[in-house]
């Protein structure tokens, strides 16, 4: 198997994580798979920015694993299949926005650094301020700056945390768009969100977590209201 | 390798342009050398000359201190210590970048440390002057990489501040022993001991090695 053989799921089983003695995961399964789009949803506390963090490599699981079927078996090359954009967008304030991209596509071993930032510059509408201070942005430009981030070496698998936050609404849209063609693409993708509306847009299946479980999985495309009502059940119960 | 270079690079060029480390580290040298010049009353006499390697290595390791404690400040803001755990393959790498950047910029605040040293208590090295940077840069190896990882381990505790010295000082003492030892002689115009180097050297390797393994689980919660 070569090191570099996409994976053909990015899959969580039976994790737990504990934070001291507090529990913040119990026992969740989740599955990515190529060109599917999952939305994690749940009320503050549920364990969705945790989930992320142990797909992504980041949190070690105190139970349980996380499985790249098809990839190297060494957690540390799989690595190489996920990007992922958290709160905090992992930017050096005294780097400016290229130098940050090709930081960050030097870490990740791309062929042209350089070619790539540029790239990812234009697509995040960001030339013009390319060679600025990353300190000196706006929420919104520091924002987009990550989402480039968080894909500069294209990976399978892309993990976004509350990824419209700080977005102006011709952002917002348009980081839609660009998930739906990452889709296309076939890169798996999951977005934890506490937008329902825009969660239901762009994703095609949906996990609602709730005091660390798995509380529902709705496979297929679900109307906002739907998802709200879910969401009131799982947290109800 | 690239993480080991692009890691190397990003931290002189934030160096280069923040100077924080390396301002705050002359300053505080400068500082000590000061309260040294006051606080010896024989000047450069006999006596004081003879504690010279041990201040000037105490100096070293209190100035690093200080330099460790900010070198993940940068990976603090906007908890870009994560995104440097997203790197694929060895995570020593990351450390390895690092730890080579900080023992450039300890190296550059230690040669300063070193002239001020010298001019205070009018020791002449000349041609010696090669040997006291090989140690200076051999004690400084240790420090560098250990005190990277302690500094990674301790950025995420509420008392880190404390807790990195508490845990980094006990570990330099034998760097602190062999460094002053190979020093003193240098000072005095003879060839360092072998003995010395030798444990420079040991303590350098396994520190290094010991470092490099160990962030691979550093920079997981």
């Amino acid at each position: 198997m070569s090191p570099t053989a996409r994976p053909s799921a990015l899959r969580a089983v039976r994790v737990e994580k504990r934070f001291g003695h507090v529990p913040a995961l119990r026992g969740v399964d989740l599955e990515l798979r190529p060109g599917a789009l999952v939305a994690i949803l749940g009320p503050n506390g549920a364990g969705k920015t945790t989930v992320l963090r142990v797909l992504a490599g980041l949190v070690r699981p105190s139970a349980g694993r996380v499985e790249f079927p098809g990839a190297p078996r060494d957690r540390r090359l799989a690595r190489a299949h996920v990007g992922y954009v958290g709160h905090a967008t992992f930017l050096y304030p005294a780097l400016t926005a290229r130098e940050n991209l090709v930081f960050a596509a030097r870490l990740h071993g791309v062929a042209d650094p350089a070619r790539r930032a540029g790239e990812l510059l234009v697509e995040e509408g960001l030339e013009a301020v390319a060679d600025r201070p990353a300190g000196t942005f706006s929420r919104g430009m520091a924002q987009r700056l990550a989402l480039a981030r968080g894909r500069v070496h294209d990976p399978a698998f892309l993990l976004l945390d509350e990824p419209w936050s700080g977005l102006d609404p011709r952002w917002a849209a348009r980081l839609g768009e660009r998930l739906a063609e990452l889709r296309q693409a076939g890169r798996g993708l999951a977005v934890v969100t506490h937008d329902v509306g825009r969660a239901a847009e762009v994703a095609d299946s949906f996990v609602l977590l709730s005091g660390g479980r798995v509380a529902a999985t709705l496979p297929g495309p679900s109307e906002p209201e739907a998802l709200e009502a879910v969401l009131r059940e799982s947290a109800a119960a | 390798m690239n993480v080991f270079r692009a890691i190397l690079w990003k931290d002189l060029l934030t160096e280069w342009r923040r100077r924080e480390r390396v301002l705050s580290m002359l300053v505080f040298t400068l500082l000590l050398v000061v309260i040294f010049h006051f606080a010896l009353p024989g000047g450069a006499g006999p006596a004081n000359r003879a504690a010279a390697p041990g201040l000037l290595w105490a100096a070293t390791l209190f100035a690093s201190i200080l330099g460790l404690g900010r070198s993940l400040s940068p990976e603090l803001e906007n908890d870009a210590l994560s995104g440097l755990a997203l790197v694929p393959g060895d995570r020593g790498y990351v450390l390895l970048g690092k730890a080579t950047a900080t023992w450039l910029i300890l190296l550059a605040v230690e040669g300063v440390l070193a002239g001020l040293f010298l001019a205070l208590f009018e020791i002449s090295i000349g041609a010696r002057a090669g040997a006291l940077l090989a140690v200076l840069g051999l004690g400084t190896g240790g420090i560098a990489s250990i005190g990277t990882l302690l500094a990674s381990l301790s950025s995420r505790s509420r008392f880190g501040e404390v807790l990195l010295p508490l845990l980094l000082f006990p570990l330099l003492v034998p760097i602190l022993i062999a460094a002053a030892d190979a020093t003193a002689a240098i000072l005095a115009g003879d060839p360092p001991s072998s003995g010395s180097v030798r444990l420079l050297v040991v303590i350098d390797v396994v520190y290094l090695v010991v470092s490099f393994v160990s962030f691979e689980y550093v920079l997981e919660e």
